[in-house]
Order: C-alpha cells, then structure tokens, then sequence
C-alpha cells in the first residue's frame, strides 16, 4: 500500500472542483453570467449577489463559475496541441536513428525561441484575438517540452528487454510505438499535462492582460481581472477574486502535476 | 539688437489681435524678456503614442495632438468656444463671391530652422497638401484654385466654389504652416513657427517639447514640456498619484477619478470634445433598409445607463452627431427616447424579431465596455447580436472601415466637424441620403447664417433617420496638480493645447 | 571538446538560418497592408502603390528575404514603415532596457531560490523545508503582473516609497533608475524565483543521493558544508539550464511587466509594431528575440560543458 501524498490529494481536489464548478455551470449559475443590468452594478457582496457585481452589474460569481469553463477549455486546447504534436515527435526522436533525432530535437529546440507570449501575440495579430488562436499558439509552444520529456522516457523503454525481443522478432517500428512505446510513457504525459495546464492557464491570464486573450463577452478570469483595474481602489474585491482563482487553478494543477510524478515513480517519492 | 524693434512690433500687433479680436483670449502679452516660468518644466501623461511625428503623410490623432498649435501654427486657429479666431494671419477678408480670401500675415513669425515666415511658405504649405501629402485628409484642399503671394505679408487663396468648410479646415492639421527648407525630416524632426520647438522623442516612452524663445507672439510659461505616454490607464493614474507626472491629459479609466476628487491636491476638469462615441449601422445591409429597425435600435437603448455602465456617468448624450461647441448644436435627445415597448412593437412590425446582428467592436476599452451594454439592451427587445473584437487599428480599418464587411460597430469619431464625412454613402456608413448631400453642399456654400441653419437641419436629419446610434460624446477630462494653469476646459481642436499652461 | 564546440556552432547557425526563414514567412502571410495602414484606410490606390514602391514590397518575396537578411548580416536593420526612422538604433534601445530588467531580475530570483531551495533539499522532511516548499507553489501560482500590480498599491501609491511606474537610462540619472527599477524587477524576480527554487531542489536532493556526498557525511561533514564543499558544482548544472531558458523566455515575457511599469522594452515595441502593422519592425524584433534564445542556448550548452567534466570525456 502506497502512501498517500498531499500534494496528489490537494491537487486532485482542487481540480476535481474546477471540473465540478464547470460542469455545474452548464446546468446552473445563480445569474446569467452575462446580464448586464447597470441599476445593481458594483454592487457590494451580499445573500442575493455573494461576491457582488462588477461594473456591468454582472453577478461575479456566476462569472467565475463560468469562467471556469474557459479555464478549463483552454488548458485542454493548449495542451492538447502540444501533446498531440509533442507525443509521437518525441517517440519518433527516440525511435529513430541518431542523426534523424538529432534533427528532430534540433527542430524541436528551435520551436523553443518562440516562447508563448510571442507566438500568441503574433497569432492574435494574424487570425485575430480570440480563445482559441491564443490557445493554439500556447499548445505549439508548449510541444518542445512534451517532446523532450517523452523522448527521454521512450529512449528508456526502448532499452528495455520486452522491446528489444519484440525488434529481435522483426517487429516494425510502428506496432512497437503504439504497443510498447506509448503506454509505458502515459504516465509521463500525464505529469506534463497538468504542469503544461498550469501554464497555459498562467499565459491566458497574461494575454488577456494584454488584450490578447478572450474577447467579451464570454466570462474569462484573465479578462475579469483586466477589467477591474479601474476599480483597484474602489472596489478591489473584483480583482482579489478573479486573481485568487487563478492562483488557485495555478496550484491545484501544479500540485497534481507533482503528485503524479510522485506516484508514478516512487523512487523520486522526496522529490518536489 | 535688431530684435528690439521687431518686439515692439510684436507687443504692437498682440495689443492690436486682442483689441479687435475680442474671443481670443490668449492672455497676458509678456512678450520679449524672460518668461515668467523661467526653467519651471511640466510632465503631460497621454495615451496615444504618435508612430510618427509627419502628419502630412501618416494617420492619427496622436501626431497632431502633440505639435499643432505648439510646434506648428496655422493661418488660423479655433479657440475654446469654437470660433475661428488668427494665427499667423492677423486678418483676413472674403470677397463678395465668397471665393477668395485675402489673408494679412504677421511678419515678424520665424521658423525654428531660422527662416522667416512669409506668404510664399503659406502658399507652398497649401499647394504641398495636393502633391505630397498622402493621407485622406488632403482632400480638404481639393476645393482650393489658386494660393498666391501678393506681398511677403499678403496671402490670396482662390477657390473653386464658395466653402465655409475650407477655412475651417485650415485651422485643423491641413492648415499647418511649414518652411519651404524645412520638410525634409518631418517624420523626426518637426520644423514650425510655433511657441514650442521640437526638443527630442524617446519612443515608447516620451516626447519632449522646448519652449520656442525666438517665438513671434506670446511665450510659453514653462521652459520645457514632456508628454510621456502610458499603454495602461491605471498606470497613467498611478504616475499623477506618485508625483511622475503633473498632469493627466485624457483620462481614459473614468472609474478610478474618485480617488482625484476625494484629494485637494488635484484638480479634475470636465468639459466636452468632438468625439462622438457612434453606434454605426452599415446602411447597406438589408435589415438597415428599414428606418423601423433602425429607429427601433436607438431606442431600445437606454443611453443614461449605458454612459453610467461604461463611462460611469462622465461625458454628454447627444442625438446627433454635433457636440455642443458647434455653432449649430441643438439637443436632440429627444428624437429617440428611450421605449423598451415601443422599440420591440417596431421590431416585430419591421419583421426584425429574432434577427442576428454582428457588432464588430475594435478593440478599444470604450468600445469593449459600451459593446457589452448595448447587446444586453438590444437583446431585451428582440434581437440578437453577437459580438466580435477586431484588433484596432489594422484589422478593424481594413474589416469594417473600408470593406464594410459589419452590420454595427462602436467607433468615436473624434475629428471636428465630421456629420457630412461619416453619413456619406462612400463612408463605411453606406448612408445614402440625396436629401442630407444637398442640405451640406447649401451649408457649405452659404454665409454664415446659411451655414447654421442648413446644419441644423441636417443634424436633425440624420437623427429622424436614424442613420447610427449616438451613444454619449466623450468628455474632456483632465486631472492635474492643483496649481496648474491655463488648461483647456474643452478639447474640440486636433491639439492639446500647451500654450496657456502655467503654474500659480 | 573542440569537436562540441564545432558541432554545436554548425546546430547555431542551420537554427539561425531556418529561423529567419520563418520568422519572415510569418510577416508575408500576416493580413493588413502595411503601406495602407501607414497611409490611412481613405488613401488612394497610387498613393498605396507608391509607398509599397518605395518600401521595396511590391518586389518577389525572395528578393525580399535576401535583401532583409544581407542587411541584418551588415547590421542594418532598414527603416520603419510607419515611422520612417532606422530600426537598428529602437531596437538596441529597447533590448538594453530590456536586458537591465531581466538580468536584475534573475539575479533577484537566483538570489532567492538557491538558499531557498538548498534549505528545502536539505530540510526537505522538516517543517522548515515543506513550509519554503509551499511557499515557492504559491508563487509559482501567482501570475507576474498581478504580483506587480500589487506591489504598486502598496510600495507606490499607499506608502509612496518608490515610484509607481516609468524608466530612466542608469547614465541619465542611476538614482532614479534604481528606484524606478526595484518594483518591476521584484515582481517579475519573486515569480521567476518560485520556479527557480523548485529546480534548485531537486537538483541539490540528486546531489544529496550521489555517492560521493553519502561518503563525505558518512565522514563526519554536516550536510550543508557537505554540500558546499562537495555538491554545489554538480547541482549548478541543470540550475544553469533553467536559468538560460528562463532569461531567454522572460526576453518576450517580461512584456507584461514592461506595460503595468510603463517600461519601454522590447516588449512593447514589439506590440506597438504589431498594431501599426510596423512589419519590418516586428519582423526584426521577433528575430532579435529569436536569435537571443538561440544563442542563450547555446552559451548554456557550452557552460554545461565547463561545469560538468564527466561530459566533456562523454563525447
């Protein structure tokens, strides 16, 4: 019986509750999120608005709630390019034969100076702003570091015996990627994905900072806490609450991330 | 010692300018000597960067807000309350026709690059408007015939037909007056006869103005000015708290001004502009067609909680698209009242219930802000928007300003007198009104009362037709250190005006 | 170790070379003409022709390349677009800004992390270590500007300590550029140095499990002179990594920061240029950034090498 470790557990359960707060917005929010209704704007928390309105009049929690959604949605597009594109570039790296992968991880080592930030803000300027186009850019940005971490991993498993008897046998490489390869490095992925989800939940924060990132009126926490940089003085509650959940998402992905690694090799158990 | 002479002169021909003139009101003639701020500098916080400082061939507010009036002068200006008052012209007269005006010209005016002011700079600055100037607004000098130099003080401008929007052109950025030697490098180092001269550009940061001291007429109090440019308006409030700035120049987070009114040690001004913050309609779509849906648009729009939500509560609603320093001005809120009811009864009988609109906003907070409300409202009656952002300035000029590909969009339009450029039907508007183009061409022909009264008219006009929506005209508003003087409470020229600024 | 060395320039320059490709197909498919947008969207059609003329853009897409990349190799840069001045001198004005803010504040982070995550190794199932450990999760969590925004409310604008925004040139005035440089380089410095520590950590935890250090503890050193005698060479080694990406990525990142402290940085010429469609600008700006990441890389690839004299025989 493993121990159970607390990062794993508070990880888990803070996105456990993103999940949730996202799923339930489906079905219910106390407001709708995108209400507009100036005679109750600004309004301070309270039984009928809990964490006030905004300056639209907004109920804020029903646009954290919602905005989860998107939290939610961009991390799952930005890392799902990167894993996508990342994944079989990283096996092929250490599938293939050493010139070819050092071509690969050179290229893959390239696509590592154009950092996200960049890439968006030169996606934003050719497609346009949106969710989706700064997330893309994320998930391109991110896919050097699937592609390194995987490669490594597959290169061990590529030592081992059972693939080496499965070449023995005349085995193409294809079937071994998908056979061998792939599931023994799921667990690797997964570690990457959560910290890789941190950090494009980070990144649409900054671009939404920089006008990049979500257009309204969809309910974004990097747009909410753009919006209330008017009012850091008369009403700085807006800012606190967008920028608690973020810090919070940052974490509870971080910290499972952390914990997978734990869990997954348990002779790193002390490490991070 | 030839200066003395010329300074006499000077004290003369200011003594005389406010004599005759009794709107200008340009203060006390302390001309000749020191001024009285002697080193005193003054640091301005403004928004916009200019990405270059040649108006004559880049676009933008931003440019000639830093250097009309202060680095460049015209043959005339227009003063707080809208009238055109003189410049490098003392006076000038129009001929009977109403086609040729002869304008008398200062004489001692000199440029920063050492050379004089005479007509023949004023005629090559006009005839340089229709070769080399490449931007839109070079048109204004379309209706010009003939300028010539009668003497060096002595103008005469012939134009093709009568025009009452030429002389008042001449006082915007198309008026500028420069050296015939002095044009090379406009897009770096500005050359003008006015009270500040050109000091040095950080971009990105900071423009630098000196205090012009071979200047003709009265010299500015402060010996050096900084306009220094912040992307974020919290950050350019955070600066006047903090003391790097003295001044902030256009207040671009209304919400926040309540921590400078709660503090004696700033002033906050409020006055009025000609930015009107316009709900456009592209009149060529179907759905546009029917003056029901457009009247409807307007109101089911609550315009008083729409200026609340979005600029809370600063700035003036208007019916029209005149602000009130225009001699023509009339309140015409009133053409389309707020009526929630009577708005969906029009969309329903127009058969627009249900109909998607898409409001195409550049991404500009304003536009951003008041985007939100108005599809919160229109949706209440029945409509459906969706909204996208185009980024500002490329991707929205090319989208929606020049393909027109939009069915609404939030723009202010900040030039002065802009009602017959915007509803045109070759504007992104599509406004095709033959009724509206004959009351501006009688407006522009007439004298003066002609002119009031057909713009009236016209201004009424496009308000009965619901040509766009008027949201609010965007304040004035400046905050500044308590003891500062001589800022404009109306800003309704391209400049802001530096050369009243002094410390009490 | 020669033949690295070699090796190593030849990856540099084929990245050099396939990153100016990109980096300049990307302009050309970006929409927006820039002459237009220069010239205002009512410009006649001759008026666009004859600014594309002049700016060379009406030339084939190849001819363009060459011409842009020659004149890179020579360090000229071409003039603006819009602006109509040489591009060269901006961006070396800028990337210094840049530099001074980003060097301070990895030195902030460096300053703070390797202490920070020392302690944590060592201590790393004590109090003190899982306390420092949580510590460096929430500042990891904490996004760069907010932390800014918040150092201005409390340093600036409550207690008036130092100014809220602004950049002076250290040779213009050092005192100011001091001060005007604490808050951004804190705030972008805490951040970093949260990531940083968690690197620090684990490097000094390998470290702690070599054999070498078990010997010289098993000899009667306490841990932490143990691992200043013994392991803070080998722990530098994947620290120094890190630490080149992080400089490298902050280059753009630190874009953010450079708009809450109105930094005029190589940040926000590159967004100003996106928006005035400057297109030369912003293409000379991405491959400075680019090509400093490239070369960052490569410093660190080479410094890997000193530091490590079990991989200088490895190959």
């Amino acid at each position: 019986m493993r121990r159970l470790n607390p990062s794993l557990v508070v990880g888990a359960v803070i996105v456990g509750l993103i999940v949730l707060t996202a799923l339930v917005s489906f079905v219910w929010t106390p407001y709708d999120a995108t209400l507009v209704d100036p005679a109750i704007r600004l309004a301070k928390p309270s039984w009928s608005h809990w964490l006030g309105t905004d300056k639209f009049g907004r109920d804020v929690l029903s646009q954290l709630m919602v905005g989860s959604r998107t939290t939610l949605f961009v991390g799952l597009v930005a890392v799902g390019v990167a894993a996508v594109i990342g994944v079989p570039v990283g096996i092929l790296a250490a599938m293939s034969r050493r010139w070819a992968s050092e071509v690969i991880m050179r290229s893959n080592d390239l696509l590592l100076a154009f950092p996200a930030l960049l890439l968006a803000i030169m996606f934003g300027a050719v497609f346009g702003a949106s969710t989706l186009t700064a997330m893309v850019a994320i998930g391109i940005a991110t896919v050097p570091s699937f592609a390194r971490v995987i490669r490594s991993g597959a290169l061990q498993v590529m030592r081992t015996e059972y693939v080496l008897a499965a070449r023995a046998a005349g085995r193409t490489p294809f079937p071994i990627a998908l056979r061998h390869v792939l599931p023994n490095v799921t667990s690797l992925i997964t570690v990457q994905a959560s910290v890789s989800f941190a950090i494009a939940v980070l990144a649409e924060a900054a671009l939404s900072f920089l006008g990049y990132g979500t257009p309204p009126p969809t309910p974004s926490w990097g747009r909410m806490l753009q919006e209330s940089q008017e009012f850091l003085f008369s009403a700085p509650r807006l800012a606190v609450f967008p920028g608690v959940a973020i810090a919070i998402a940052v974490l509870g992905f971080n910290l499972l991330g952390d914990g997978l690694r734990d869990r997954f090799d348990p002779k790193l158990e002390d490490r991070r | 010692m030839k200066s003395y002479p010329t300074r006499a002169i000077a004290l003369l021909g200011a003594a005389l300018l406010t004599a005759t003139v009794a709107a200008c009101s340009a203060g006390s003639g302390t001309s000749g000597g020191s001024s009285p701020g002697g080193d005193q500098s003054l640091t301005i916080g403004l928004v916009a960067e200019p990405a270059s400082l040649d108006f004559t061939t880049t676009d933008g507010a931003a440019i000639p807000q830093v250097l009309l009036g202060n680095v460049y002068n015209g043959l005339v200006k227009q003063d707080e309350s809208g009238k055109i008052v003189p410049d490098l012209a003392k006076s000038w007269t129009v001929s009977p026709d109403r086609k040729t005006y002869t304008f008398e010209l200062v004489d001692n005016a000199k440029f920063t690059n050492g050379a004089g002011f005479t007509a023949a700079d004023a005629v090559f600055s006009i005839n340089r408007v229709k070769t080399a100037w490449t931007t839109s607004l070079k048109a204004a000098m379309d209706v010009v015939q003939e300028a010539k130099a009668v003497s060096p003080t002595q103008l005469q401008v012939t134009l093709t037909k009568p025009s009452n929007g030429w002389l008042f052109r001449m006082t915007t950025r198309v008026g500028a007056m420069f050296s015939q030697t002095g044009v090379e490098k406009l897009a770096s180092d500005p050359v003008g006869t006015g009270p500040y001269k050109f000091g040095s550009w950080k971009r990105g940061d900071s423009i630098v103005l000196q205090r012009n001291d071979a200047y003709w007429g009265t010299k500015p109090f402060f010996n050096q000015v900084t306009l220094k440019y912040f992307k974020d308006p919290t950050a350019l409030n955070n600066a006047l708290l903090t003391g790097t700035i003295n001044v902030v120049g256009t207040v671009q987070a209304p919400e926040a001004l309540t921590q400078f009114t709660s503090n004696t040690k700033y002033q906050v001004i409020e006055g009025t502009t000609n930015g009107e913050v316009v709900l456009s309609f592209n009149n060529s779509r179907p759905v546009f067609k029917d003056i029901r849906v457009r009247q409807a648009i307007r109101q089911a729009i609550d315009h008083k909680a729409l200026l609340d939500t979005c600029f809370a509560g600063r700035g003036k609603l208007i019916g029209s698209m005149v602000p009130p320093t225009d001699p023509w001005y009339e309140d015409l809120t009133s053409v389309a009242p707020f009526d929630k009811a009577k708005a969906t009864a029009e969309l329903k009988a127009a058969g627009a219930t249900g109909a998607t609109l898409r409001l195409r906003l550049p991404t500009l907070p304003y536009a951003t802000s008041c985007g939100q409300v108005v599809k919160s409202q229109l949706e209440q009656v029945g409509l459906k928007v969706t909204i996208d952002q185009l980024e500002f300035p490329a991707a929205w000029l090319t989208t929606v300003f020049k393909n027109a590909d939009y069915d609404m969009s939030i723009i202010a339009h900040v030039e002065p007198r802009d009602l017959g450029a915007v509803f045109n039907a070759k504007y992104y508007t599509r406004y095709d009104d033959p009724t509206l183009v004959s009351l501006l061409a009688a407006a522009d022909a007439g004298d003066e009362a002609a002119q009031t009264d057909n713009m009236k008219k016209a201004a009424r006009r496009i308000s009965e037709q619901a040509a766009a929506d008027w949201l609010y005209l965007i304040p004035n508003l400046v905050v500044a250190d308590k003891n500062l003087t001589g800022l404009p409470t109306n800003a309704i020229t391209e400049s802001f005006d530096l050369t009243r600024l002094a410390r009490s | 170790m020669i033949l690295r060395l070699v090796e190593r320039t030849a990856v540099l320059l084929v990245s050099l070379a396939v990153a100016s490709v990109l980096v300049f197909g990307f302009m050309a498919v970006l929409p927006g003409d820039p002459a237009r947008v220069a010239l205002g969207v009512n410009a006649s059609d001759e008026a666009v022709a004859q600014l594309r003329q002049q700016f060379g853009l009406d030339r084939s897409l190849a001819t363009q390349y060459v011409d842009w990349l020659g004149g890179l190799l020579q360090g000229d840069f071409g003039t603006s677009y819009v602006s109509k001045v040489a591009i060269g001198p901006q961006i070396a004005d800028r990337f210094q800004v840049t530099l001074w803010l980003v060097v301070t504040a990895m030195i902030v982070a460096l300053v703070l992390a390797a202490p920070a995550g020392t302690v944590m190794a060592a201590r790393h199932r004590r109090i003190s270590g899982l306390a420092l450990s949580a510590l460096s999760q929430l500042g990891v969590a904490v996004p760069a500007f907010l932390a800014g925004i918040l150092l201005i409310m409390v340093f600036a604008v409550k207690l008036g300590w130092l100014p809220a925004n602004g950049w002076t040139p250290p040779a213009e005035d050092p005192g100011m550029f001091l001060k005007q440089l604490v808050l951004p380089a804190l705030s972008l410095g805490l951040v970093q140095g949260a990531v940083l520590t968690r690197y620090v950590r684990s490097a000094v935890l390998d470290v702690l499990r070599e054999d070498y250090l078990r010997t010289a503890r098993a000899k009667g050193l306490r841990p932490f002179p143990a691992l200043w005698r013994h392991g803070l060479r080998n722990a530098a080694v994947p620290v120094v990594t890190v630490l080149g990406l992080q400089l490298a990525t902050l280059l753009i990142g630190a874009v953010v920061v450079e708009r809450v402290f109105v930094i005029p940085g190589l940040g926000s010429l590159l967004l100003d240029g996106v928006s005035n469609r400057d297109l030369l600008l912003v293409q000379d700006v991405v491959m400075v950034l680019v090509v400093a990441v490239l070369v960052v890389n490569f410093l660190v690839d080479l410094l890997y090498v000193a530091l490590d004299p079990r991989l200088r025989v490895s190959r």
